[in-house]
């Protein structure tokens, strides 16, 4: 419990105690009300039983206390709402910054293994799960339990076998939801599972829009989110079944106490061992205390639903982010010593080493699979490396901190993401606090600008979702702008991020030309042409490096690199023509 | 924008709800029996006390049986009610996630139906919070509230009953505070203010969605450009904006709120005067005073299934709301489909004088306008014959990806036509369109399946032997066979992840094995992956055999020996005809083809000579 607490509290379990606090006031203020009511029961009772008038000036006053009551019980519940809801507001706001806030410090390669509409649902849907908890259930069911203690106590000093009758069953509630919360946690572990499956499968049908229209997949034609659908049908209503009745079993077996202190009292009372107000007391007072426990039991199976949803959260929280403090050097040579990477159980690369001279460009050739871009992840820490060690200038980079490090890298991969923004704050990114000038400058040198200005708001136009709106090159050349704004000394490049919009290469080309000046550059070559011209060329085949030079020295060696560029001389001139 | 009689609200709901009519009729008359047996104690109660009350003065003289026949009673109606509660509960369920799955096939399959333009404009997280958290209000409602409300509305309204029955000045008491409080709620709770708060909430829980997502999918510009939560693009702003418009609520809420929980729990405080003051009166007071004790045991009672109905009514217009949304997509009008679909028997696609402009699209569909917008399309009129290659080039934005995405339908054309074997393309049915045309796109989606379904797209008609037959023709056959479980292989997460020319050639491989007359095709798929380039020329070129082609063309080389080549600017066809006669024109094609031959010879400048080397 003291776990759950902490993690839906985001690990401040503090924040609960006001909320719990105002909810038990009002629990107290709740049993007020019984108690004059019983104090008029007591009057009535006393008056049959002397067969004499009715005190009525007492229940009048009665009445009075009754109304005024009223108003503290307002204060109270007044202030309950309020307290409550705030509290969950700010603590699922603070959540979510801070989950957001941590995820960015996750290394990148957390996020390539990483289902991004799970990732989603917990910075949402679980901390919506957490917002009603703690506004809602927490309190309730602190004040459910605490309040029957305390009437306990009480109760046990009138008359200790009534007592005892009425809150003898209620262990054995307690220890039907204990036991069943195993049962409960493994269900709903399936549901979430169901429900994430179909956010996945959701995901992907959107995304692929395009291709099931073409092969006519629409709706339940999609067997995989037909089945993720299904199977949420399933698993919900197995839920249902199995958990529903051990609430109820829980909430008999409450009640019984009632009825078993209705018998007991019965005989006590016949007897005469017991007298007729403490009885009445007693029906009265445990009408009051059972009514929210057996609420509450109703929503224990709901915070169990809740607790799962914190799990996620704490389990994201303490995925360790990469170590290293100290500051990455600004630019230097960049050096592969004996360099071992493994991807889940699959050797990537094996003893690469290498060096990328400062101010040069260095260029990756290799078959797809070879390792190139995977070179280009480890310099810029998406994983850290298994054996051996990759230094900026001397300065091992497993001893950086990581965000020193992306702040020294500009990267130009195929994958360009543009956020749902303006062209203009989509380039900014690139330097904080850049002015409209900064901005306009680096777009003309990415040759940006021309399109920029010709779009109907200029440099506000906004950009969708993932820049779906924007030729391929279009999105290239802004995010060479974004890198040429932010102007750091290392470059890794994918060079076939020049051929995404063929009509406009030539422009992509200037840019790139633009960004990679004096820097020190590291490029996944594609086509050898581009860089023949590079000042060293590491040539990877299966993660290894089986030959470096430049290019004259290369094609002299007559190796793989000689025939890759024999192979490319003979595809540049391909004419589509029916086989 | 459609003033149709759409019902709304609870209507609406209800009109859902009816797929399962008998089903939750038995789960609600359940729930009524079910709060009726609720009451057993409060029975019990008044049975016990009017007994104990009658021997007040003489304890030892009460029937034992009798009390203990009471006790007994309530005890075992509770156990009754209970398990009719749980038949309910899961009759009401079933109908539910069985309305629901309904609803979400229905919902997935109009979004098919919509035209593509909807997709690129809404965010993935706005639709799939439409999918997955309105659809499951809809549970609550049927799930729950239908049940809870046939209870909660019943049980109040019988209590009440038997309380009239007994003494009607006493029930006049406990009714005056119950409706007043539901007066109260009334207008606080569904007045136009609500509504709007409502609609705000959601605006901002959207908000925060879509921000959201596009955080979690956009971490790599995240990462790299530094930017922290707080200074990134809205999503600190959203999460705070939806925190603020939450309290808003809860701000705005609070003393009517509180106003109506303590008028409810206070009954007691309206009923003991009016007893007093009629017992003053009353010719038997002690008979009276026993008919008061039942009012002051049972009055705390009545304000629970009032509570619930509390609930259920905030809840409800919680719930409207998810479904105006959800009606909001249903309303969003899909692409007409003929009443009798027409099969065209040839093959030749036409384009006669066809005008398009995505912002006219989009308005269509939607209710902002923006005349402003150039026409993507300004009468465009071709014949791409069946067995020929029509390229189409230009710069981007001329147009040449519009003509393939009109082909598909993915948008209608805003005038004009477009004629598949002479049938317009509006008078064929979608799926039989689709069967007739492939395409092999640029950015070649797959789906987290095995690499056999990826191919198969769901043609499960065909056997494995087609589907190796088409692989190996697409030239996929052998990195499938290195894989570890070949065919049988997952792809995505958890799977294998293929290279850029691999996903090319497997779409290639989708392509053949469907097979249809018509085949659209972005050539730039062939330089997906420069490695293996050549082995995807071989299947591009195996792929065409025999079929009417359209191909956006990028590399010029490569559409050399097209049949027709259409040279697009600004929506138009500025010219037309083969390679060698438009190279003779000496008109755009021309600046593009010795453009194109500068762009082949781009190389890095090496870092040493720091200059700057541009092509031509």
């Amino acid at each position: 419990m003291k776990h759950f607490l902490y993690n839906i509290t985001g690990g401040n379990p503090r924040a609960l105690l006001e909320p719990c606090l105002v909810s038990l006031a009002t629990g107290f203020c709740q049993i007020v009300p019984s108690l004059l009511i019983f104090a008029v029961f007591d009057t009535i009772y006393l008056a049959h039983a002397r067969e004499q008038a009715m005190h009525m000036e007492k229940l009048w006053g009665i009445c009075a206390l009754l109304a005024g009551w009223m108003l503290v019980e307002y204060a109270a519940r007044a202030r309950a709402h309020e307290k409550t809801a705030m509290v969950a507001y700010q603590l699922s706001a603070t959540g979510r910054t801070e989950l957001a806030e941590h995820l960015r410090k996750l290394p990148l390669g957390f996020f390539g293994r990483r289902d991004p509409a799970a990732l989603t649902t917990m910075l949402l849907n679980d901390y919506s799960n957490v917002e009603t908890t703690v506004s809602f259930y927490v309190p309730q069911l602190v004040s459910a339990v605490i309040l029957p203690v305390v009437v306990f106590s009480i109760m046990l000093l009138f008359s200790p076998q009534m007592a005892l009758a009425m809150f003898l069953p209620l262990p054995l509630c307690f220890g039907i939801m204990w036991l069943s919360s195993g049962l409960q946690k493994k269900i709903s572990g399936r549901h979430v599972r169901a429900r994430e499956d179909c956010a996945g499968r959701l995901q992907e049908y959107l995304l692929g829009m395009r291709e099931i229209k073409s092969h006519n997949l629409s709706g339940e034609r999609f067997e995989a989110l037909r089945e993720a659908f299904a199977r949420l049908k399933r698993e919900s209503l197995r839920m249902e079944i199995i958990v529903v009745p051990i609430v109820l079993i829980a909430i008999a077996a409450l009640r019984s106490g009632l009825t078993l202190m209705l018998l007991i009292g019965t005989f006590l009372l016949v007897d005469g061992e017991l007298s007729l107000p403490i009885f009445l007391l007693f029906l009265l007072l445990g009408m009051r205390v059972v009514e929210p426990l057996s609420v509450a039991l109703v929503h224990y199976a709901e915070l169990r639903y809740t607790a799962l949803s914190a799990d996620r959260i704490m389990a994201i929280r303490q995925e360790p982010p990469l170590p290293g403090t100290g500051q990455a050097p600004c630019g230097g040579d960049i050096r592969f010593d004996r360099v071992s990477f493994a991807y889940r159980h699959t050797d990537v690369l094996q003893e690469v080493s290498f060096l990328a001279p400062a101010g040069r460009v260095t260029a990756l050739v290799g078959p797809s699979g070879s390792g190139k871009s995977t070179i280009t992840r480890l310099i810029a820490r998406f994983w850290d490396v298994r054996q051996g060690t990759i230094s900026l200038a001397g300065h091992d980079l497993a001893t950086c901190d990581p965000e020193s490090i992306l702040a020294r890298i500009s990267m130009v991969f195929q994958d360009v993401y543009l956020f749902r923004d303006s062209i203009g704050n989509n380039i900014a990114v690139g330097r904080k606090n850049a002015t409209r000038r900064e901005v306009e400058e680096a777009a003309k040198k990415a040759c940006c600008h021309d399109f920029i200005t010709a779009l109907p708001q200029g440099y506000d136009t906004q950009v969708g979702e993932g820049g779906c709106t924007l030729s391929g090159g279009e999105k290239q050349r802004i995010s060479i702008a974004r890198a040429l704004l932010k102007d750091a000394p290392i470059i890794l490049l994918d060079e076939a991020t020049a051929s995404l919009d063929p009509e406009n290469e030539i422009y992509v080309q200037r840019a790139i030309n633009a960004l990679v000046a004096n820097k020190t550059v590291l490029i996944i070559a594609h086509r050898l042409r581009t860089i023949r011209r590079a000042d060293w060329i590491v040539v990877l085949d299966h993660g290894r490096v089986i030959e470096q030079g430049t290019h004259e020295q290369l094609l002299a060696e007559n190796g793989l690199y000689q025939h890759l560029w024999a192979l490319q001389s003979r595809t540049a001139g391909w004419s589509m023509r029916p086989a | 924008m459609r003033t149709a009689k759409k019902k709304t609200g609870i209507a609406r709901l209800l009109e859902i709800a009816d797929a399962k009519r008998r089903l939750l009729v038995l789960a609600c008359c359940l729930a009524i029996v079910s709060s009726l047996l609720m009451l057993a104690p409060f029975l019990s109660a008044y049975h016990i006390l009017k007994e104990l009350l009658r021997n007040a003065a003489n304890p030892s003289a009460n029937d034992v049986n009798l009390l203990l026949f009471w006790a007994i009673a309530a005890f075992v109606a509770l156990l009754a009610a209970l398990a009719l509660l749980y038949a309910s509960a899961i009759a009401s369920h079933y109908a539910a996630f069985d309305i629901l799955y309904n609803l979400r096939i229905r919902l997935a399959r109009h979004l098919a139906a919509l035209p593509m333009g909807f997709h690129t404009r809404e965010s993935t997280g706005t639709i799939r919070k439409t999918l997955e958290v309105n659809v499951e209000k809809v549970e609550a409602f049927i799930a729950h509230q239908l049940p809870d409300l046939a209870g909660a509305v019943s049980l109040p309204l019988l209590m009440l009953a038997g309380m009239f029955v007994l003494d009607w000045r006493l029930a006049l008491a406990c009714t005056l505070p119950i409706v007043a409080a539901f007066v109260m709620q009334g207008v606080v709770f569904q007045g136009q203010k609500a509504r709007e708060h409502t609609r705000q909430y959601h605006d901002a829980l959207e908000k925060m969605n879509a921000a959201g997502v596009e955080y979690v999918r956009g971490m790599p510009a995240v990462k790299v450009f530094g930017i922290t939560v707080r200074s990134f693009l809205g999503f600190h702003a959203a999460i705070e904006g939806y925190r603020e418009q939450a309290e808003q609520i809860s701000r705005t809420y609070k003393h009517p709120y509180t106003l109506f929980f303590v008028i409810l729990s206070s009954i007691l405080a309206f009923v003991l005067p009016t007893g007093l003051y009629l017992l003053g009166g009353e010719p038997d007071p002690s008979s009276f005073a026993v008919t008061l004790l039942l009012f002051l045991v049972m009055a705390p009672g009545l304000p629970m299934p009032v509570l619930k109905l509390l609930n259920i009514g905030g809840n409800l217009r919680m719930i409207a709301e998810g479904v105006e949304r959800i009606d909001a997509l249903f309303a969003t009008g899909p692409l007409a489909e003929p009443d009798r679909p027409a099969v065209p028997k040839t093959h030749a696609v036409a384009f006669e004088a066809v005008h398009f402009s995505y912002a006219e699209a989009d308005s269509a569909t939607d209710a902002a306008t923006d005349n402003a917008a150039p026409e993507a399309l300004a009468g465009v009129s071709f014949v791409a014959e069946e067995n020929t290659i029509t390229a189409l080039v230009g710069p981007s934005g001329s147009g040449k990806s519009t003509i393939a995405n009109l082909i598909p339908r993915f948008w209608d054309v805003s005038s004009g036509a477009i004629r598949i074997g002479g049938v317009d393309i509006r008078e064929i049915g979608t799926a039989q369109l689709m069967d007739t045309v492939s395409f092999v796109f640029q950015d070649v989606h797959l789906f987290h399946d095995t690499i056999e379904e990826n191919i198969r797209m769901g043609r499960a008609d065909l056997d494995r032997e087609q589907v190796v037959a088409a692989a190996k023709a697409a030239r996929c056959h052998e990195f499938i066979s290195t894989l570890p479980d070949g065919y049988a292989t997952r792809i995505g997460e958890g799977g294998t992840y293929l290279s850029g020319g691999e996903g090319q050639r497997l779409a290639i491989a989708r392509a053949l094995l469907k097979n249809a007359p018509i085949l659209v095709l972005d050539e730039a798929t062939a330089f997906a992956d420069p490695e293996n380039e050549a082995l995807i020329q071989e299947g591009i070129n195996s792929l065409i055999k025999g079929k009417t082609v359209l191909v956006i063309a990028h590399r010029l080389a490569s559409i050399r020996e097209a049949d027709q080549i259409l040279v697009m600017d600004r929506g138009r066809i500025a010219e037309r005809g083969q390679h060698e006669e438009l190279l003779a024109a000496q008109g755009l094609y021309r600046r593009m083809w010795e453009a194109y031959t500068d762009a082949e010879a781009w190389h890095l400048p090496a870092g040493e000579s720091g200059a700057i080397k541009e092509a031509a």
